[in-house]
């Protein structure tokens, strides 16, 4: 059969569509809506466990905490050394981090130490990192270096656990690249950390265990928890899977608070489905009466639905897409971002999954087209005769 | 050309609200005739006219469109006698709002295979064969009746059928325009066209033109009466 009828057909149908423009422009405004809000979620949700995948890639595959009637601990550093006799483990490096409150801008800092694991952060640094014997200096976040105004020549003050106050001078501050990782983030040497925090030598936050062979870190993990019944591995693929779900719960918030314009979608595509106006109901008539046959109407109808639903689709992901990597999903990223008050203003990398793109387009385009070809296929079915008679 | 065979048509047959719009008809017409359906509302001439143009079928009995019996065809080639034989103009007209004149004439080819160019060429003779050609790019709506009924014309005689059907097509129209329209179909007839007219407009079935008479009553051929 030639291309020419179906370009007749379509012909026609974008003449209709104009002529009806005003509901047609209602239905992609919400059409729009939804996917744009839809589409935010999916791509930010889905680019932030991208990012903390590639964050987490460089991480240690094993973490050892101290507990204590189920709370975190400081861990002594002396186990390091009874960890290190297991065999398959390489390297056993003491981390030292923590929140510190600032009543000042109301907002938590997340404290480090700087050490060897910090050394890849380097590159995202303007200035340097503190060394790790230089006290009274400190890295700090764009998030910090903007909520308290500061920069590389000025100084930050913290009080410590004894409550007297400690300067530290800035060497460097955390570029926008890396906010995700630094944006609240404060490095300073390992001596002023224990000083701040007030915590003991030879003491530390965690253990961070270096695995020879990755496939044995479970093994080892079950050796140093029988080895030290009070403290709790971590594997990174556990924290892995807590981002993944920590994120899909939040992005299951987001989707429930826009419920409403699901369900405003809902009720259109349904409204749509359950009957035409008698106008249309007419042209059906009118067209069938002339010679059109039921695959010409039903065909017209599935191009309207197409174009509504293709355009709605495409300019609400688009949107969704200048959003999120453009705009920093102003609109509802404090929800998905991390716990901490100073929020991250990066930019993210435009990670898509295209298999979460065409379960949504399949889940928004077919229902609509579906929504309008059913009416227009009782209608045409209908003897034209009878159609025109109302 | 077309017969009729004891023809009856229910409508909501076996509910309460079943009617009987034609009840055992049988006629005859004959190619090139000019043909009136001539009766009061509610005698069941529309009914007869979409029996005949494949718009409906028969409850029982048969319509014999050429040597085709239509009565009893699959929707899908109803549809392909609809098209390639009648041409129809309605009552309202029918014409399609917010759309071109030359848009509504080309309705019926739309799902063809002629390409656009040519259908485009073949809907401005024609508008133009009926006066209208100036109007091709007029929204329907904007058109006095007048024209909007030969719009209707235009779109029934561009499948070039070799049957119109017109269902009480001066209801709206004034005396001048009846005339106008009566004697355009005049010109269809003499083109070796079949005119078949369902009214109870005696400016219509009086006229000398008009060779072949159904006289219809409750859905039942009252009288027949052919001229010539």
């Amino acid at each position: 059969m030639s291309i020419n009828r179906h370009f007749n057909i379509l012909d026609y149908t974008l003449q209709s569509l104009l002529r009806r423009k005003f509901k047609n422009i209602g239905i992609i405004i919400v059409f729009t809506f939804v996917i744009f809000i839809t589409g935010s979620v999916l791509l930010l949700s889905y680019s932030f466990k991208k990012e903390a995948m590639l964050m987490l890639k460089n991480s240690p595959e094993l973490i050892i905490q101290k507990t204590m009637a189920g709370r975190h601990e400081l861990i002594p550093v002396g186990i390091s050394s009874e960890i290190m006799k297991i065999p398959g483990v390489s390297k056993v490096e003491p981390r030292y981090w923590g929140y510190y409150y600032d009543s000042l801008i109301k907002a938590n800092y997340t404290i480090l130490a700087s050490g060897e694991s910090l050394s890849a952060n380097n590159r995202l640094l303007k200035g340097r990192l503190p060394g790790i014997n230089e006290n009274n200096t400190a890295a700090i976040g764009r998030g910090v270096s903007e909520a308290r105004f500061l920069n590389t020549d000025s100084s930050i003050s913290m009080q410590t656990a004894g409550g007297r106050p400690m300067d530290f001078w800035i060497t460097g501050i955390f570029e926008a690249d890396s906010e995700l990782l630094t944006s609240d983030l404060i490095v300073i040497s390992r001596a002023d950390f224990m000083k701040l925090f007030g915590i003991p030598e030879q003491m530390a936050t965690d253990l961070a265990v270096t695995v020879s062979n990755e496939t044995e870190t479970v093994v080892i993990a079950k050796k140093i928890l029988s080895q030290f019944p009070d403290t709790r591995p971590i594997l990174r693929s556990e924290i892995i899977r807590t981002y993944d779900a920590v994120f899909g719960w939040r992005s299951g918030l987001i989707l429930t608070l826009f419920s409403g314009a699901l369900i405003a979608f809902i009720i259109l595509a349904w409204d749509k489905a359950t009957g035409l106006s008698a106008e249309e109901k007419q042209e059906i008539g009118i067209l069938k009466a002339i010679g059109w046959e039921t695959s010409d109407v039903l065909e017209m109808k599935f191009w309207e639905g197409l174009v509504i639903s293709l355009t709605s689709f495409l300019i609400g992901i688009i949107l969704a897409y200048i959003h999120i990597f453009f705009f920093g999903a102003s609109i509802f990223a404090p929800a998905l971002k991390g716990w901490s008050v100073i929020y991250p203003n990066f930019k993210l990398a435009p990670y898509i999954d295209f298999y979460q793109i065409s379960i949504l387009m399949s889940l928004t385009i077919v229902p609509y087209i579906a929504s309008t070809i059913i009416p227009s296929w009782k209608a045409s079915i209908t003897e034209p005769d009878i159609v025109m008679r109302g | 050309m077309i017969r009729t065979e004891n023809v009856t048509k229910y409508f909501n047959r076996n509910k309460p609200d079943e009617l009987v719009a034609v009840r055992d008809v049988s006629f005859e017409i004959n190619k090139g005739d000019f043909a009136v359906f001539k009766g009061p509302s509610g005698s069941g001439k529309t009914t007869l006219l979409s029996l005949i143009g494949c718009m409906s079928r028969p409850t029982s009995g048969r319509v014999i469109v050429g040597d085709r019996d239509v009565s009893r065809l699959p929707e899908r080639f109803m549809t392909e006698v609809r098209r390639n034989t009648f041409g129809f103009i309605f009552q309202q007209f029918n014409l399609i709002r917010g759309v071109t004149v030359c848009d509504n004439v080309m309705l019926p080819l739309f799902p063809t295979d002629i390409k656009p160019s040519e259908l485009r060429k073949r809907t401005e003779n024609t508008l133009d064969n009926l006066n209208m050609l100036r109007r091709k790019d007029f929204l329907v709506q904007k058109l006095s009746g007048g024209e909007q009924q030969r719009t209707a014309i235009a779109r029934a005689l561009i499948n070039n059928p070799d049957i119109i059907l017109a269902d009480e097509p001066t209801a709206h129209l004034d005396t001048h325009l009846s005339e106008e329209f009566l004697s355009m179909m005049k010109k269809l007839q003499e083109q070796e066209k079949t005119i078949i007219i369902a009214t109870h407009d005696p400016l219509v079935y009086e006229k000398e033109y008009v060779n072949l008479v159904i006289e219809m009553r409750d859905g039942m051929v009252r009288q027949i009466t052919r001229k010539g």
